[in-house]
This record gives structure tokens, C-alpha cells and sequence, in this order.
């Protein structure tokens, strides 16, 4: 879903620059408050790990393939969907700058779908569905796949904004292909990862969101 | 890794970490799907065929030195060699970014 320059207008470019901006702020804060000596080790390896999982394309059919994101799977880890917009914007700075991948005017709203909004709706879709005592597998699945799908949405209306794409085709194609890859590259990878840290190393997964209510519901 | 580092069970995680992602930067060449990604096949199905080639011709802002994850002339060995370093890159990055700023 990475955005290249010459799908949008440098003017239209540099706003959501201006949108992502306090997000990269703010999760630089995250890692300077929250941040401790054990938690950089995890955040390397879940940098490391979703550059990797982004050049893995898997095809979903229709003559279309689909990656993993990842900034849900790291928020639910580390307990903030800021650190899912650290991770995506280290991810997105390096893929722009040395592979080409996603453009660099453009960068802002490639944080700002990728980063922000994917990790946001999949964080607190996850919050909300772990609050409702469903399993910690079935919500990390539908924060994931909601999220990707939410992100790949606004990406479709900023392409119409930008008068790249028309606006209901382009809601549709968007919305249909990432449904797909949501539920395969996003929802079943982000439960499967997040089911197995659960099971070898339950301390790793923040829950604190659970200890003021339903204590003992965790399942 | 520094000496503060050792006895931080964590560490764990971050060889484990390391090893995926390097096994899957070596396995994506061959396994990776190439067909065009989501938006790019949005863009082919709704974009205008004449007006999508125009976009694509236009240069991208700044050169990038592996674009493509693939390094000239080198074929499949290029393009792993290409994902490894950027997973070893982020690697370095994510760890130093951290060191940095943790509290």
C-alpha cells in the first residue's frame, strides 16, 4: 500500500506531512517515557522483522498479491499504537530512501495510513475486543485485518483527493483487494505472532489495558 | 552489545527476532508474489491506461541507491543480499533509536 510521488500533488503531499508529524512526535515521546532498557531489544527485533515481512507478497488472487503492515502486531505488543508509528516510520524511512519502496514527498501519508491509522483502529479494535473478553487470538486477528482494511480505505479517499483515483472505484477496488490481504497478510499473521508470544513469553504482551477490569478474564 | 545488555532475557527475543527476519529476507526473492500489490492493481483496474504510464515515467524524488529491493546485474542473489541489508539497516537503526531514547 505504499503510496509513489507521482500518485499525489506535492501541496496535498506536504499536508499530510503536517497531519503525521505530531504522530512522529509523539511516538518519539512514547519511546523517551515508556521506553526501558529490556524494551529495546523487542523493538529492534520487531523493526528487523517487519521490514523483512514487507518484501514477502503473497498473492491473493485476481492477478494481485498483498504484504504484511505490522504496526498493529507491534502496538499490541508494546501496549501503544505509537510504537507501531515508530516502527512503520524507521520501516518507511529506510524503504523510501534506499529501496525506492513508497515515495519520499509522499512518505507523510504512507506514515500516516500505515503508521497511524492501521496501528490505531488495530490497537484499539483489539483494546475494545479483549475488553469484551474475546480471546487474545481472535482480537489481535480482527484488530489486524479492521485496521489494515481502515487504512487502506482512507488511502483510497486520499487518491481521490488527489484526483489519482475515482472516489467509489476506488473505494471498492481498494476496499475488496485489502479485505483479502488484511485477512491473510495482516489478521492471521498478527494471531499467529501474537498466539505464540503469548504462549513462550506471556510477560512480553502488555495488558495492563485489563488489570482495572474483568481481572481474571484474561484468557 | 554492551555489558548492561547481558543478563537481559530479552536479548532472547532479539536473536530469535533477527533470526526470522534474516531467514525470511532470503526466502523472499523466491517465495515473494510478483504480481502487482493492492494499489497498484487498483490503480491498473480504475486508473486511465494512458494517464497511469505518464505517472509511472515520472522519476521518483530522489534516487534511491537499491530501488526495487534488487541490485543491478545480480539477479536473485542481488535481491536477497538486497533485503538483507535493509533488514540488517533497520535492525541497527531500531536498536540505536532505542538505546538513544529510552529513559
Amino acid at each position: 500500500m505504499h503510496i509513489p510521488d507521482s500518485f499525489m500533488p506535492l501541496s496535498q503531499a506536504i499536508i499530510y506531512w503536517v497531519i503525521a508529524l505530531p504522530f512522529i512526535l509523539m511516538s518519539v515521546r512514547w519511546a523517551r517515557n515508556e521506553l526501558d532498557e529490556t524494551k529495546v531489544p523487542i523493538l529492534a527485533a520487531l523493526a528487523a522483522g517487519i521490514f523483512a515481512i514487507q518484501a514477502l507478497n503473497i498473492p491473493i488472487g485476481m492477478g494481485t498479491s498483498g504484504h504484511m503492515v505490522g504496526a498493529a502486531l507491534v502496538a499490541i505488543i508494546l501496549g501503544s499504537p505509537l510504537a507501531g508509528v515508530l516502527v512503520l516510520t524507521l520501516v518507511l524511512l529506510v524503504q523510501g530512501f534506499v529501496f525506492a519502496d513508497g515515495g519520499i514527498t509522499v512518505m507523510g501519508a504512507n506514515i500516516l495510513n500505515m503508521g497511524v491509522i492501521s496501528g490505531f483502529v488495530g490497537y484499539y479494535t483489539f483494546v475494545a475486543l479483549r475488553k469484551s473478553r474475546l480471546s487474545i487470538t481472535a482480537s489481535a486477528f480482527a484488530g489486524a485485518w479492521i485496521g489494515l482494511v481502515v487504512s487502506a480505505l482512507a488511502t483510497a479517499v486520499e487518491l481521490y483527493i488527489a484526483g489519482t483515483f475515482p472516489l467509489i472505484p476506488g473505494l471498492t477496488a481498494m476496499g475488496l483487494y485489502h479485505l483479502i490481504i488484511g485477512f491473510v497478510g495482516e489478521g492471521i499473521i498478527t494471531a499467529v505472532v501474537i498466539t505464540a508470544i503469548q504462549k513462550s513469553r506471556p510477560d512480553l504482551i502488555d495488558n495492563s489495558f485489563l488489570s482495572s477490569e474483568a481481572k481474571g478474564a484474561a484468557a | 552489545m554492551s555489558d548492561t545488555m547481558s543478563g537481559n532475557k530479552n536479548m532472547k527475543f532479539l536473536y530469535a527476532g533477527i533470526a526470522i527476519a534474516l531467514l525470511i529476507s532470503v526466502l523472499a526473492p523466491f517465495l515473494a508474489s510478483p504480481d502487482p500489490d493492492g494499489l497498484e492493481s487498483a490503480a491498473m483496474d480504475i486508473v486511465d491506461e494512458a494517464k497511469l504510464t505518464a505517472m509511472e515515467e515520472i522519476a521518483p524524488a530522489v534516487e534511491s541507491p537499491m530501488p526495487d529491493y534488487a541490485i543491478e546485474g545480480m539477479g536473485k542473489s542481488g535481491e536477497v543480499a538486497a533485503i538483507v541489508a535493509g533488514t540488517l539497516i533497520v535492525l541497527v537503526i531500531g536498536f540505536a533509536f532505542g538505546k538513544l531514547a529510552k529513559k
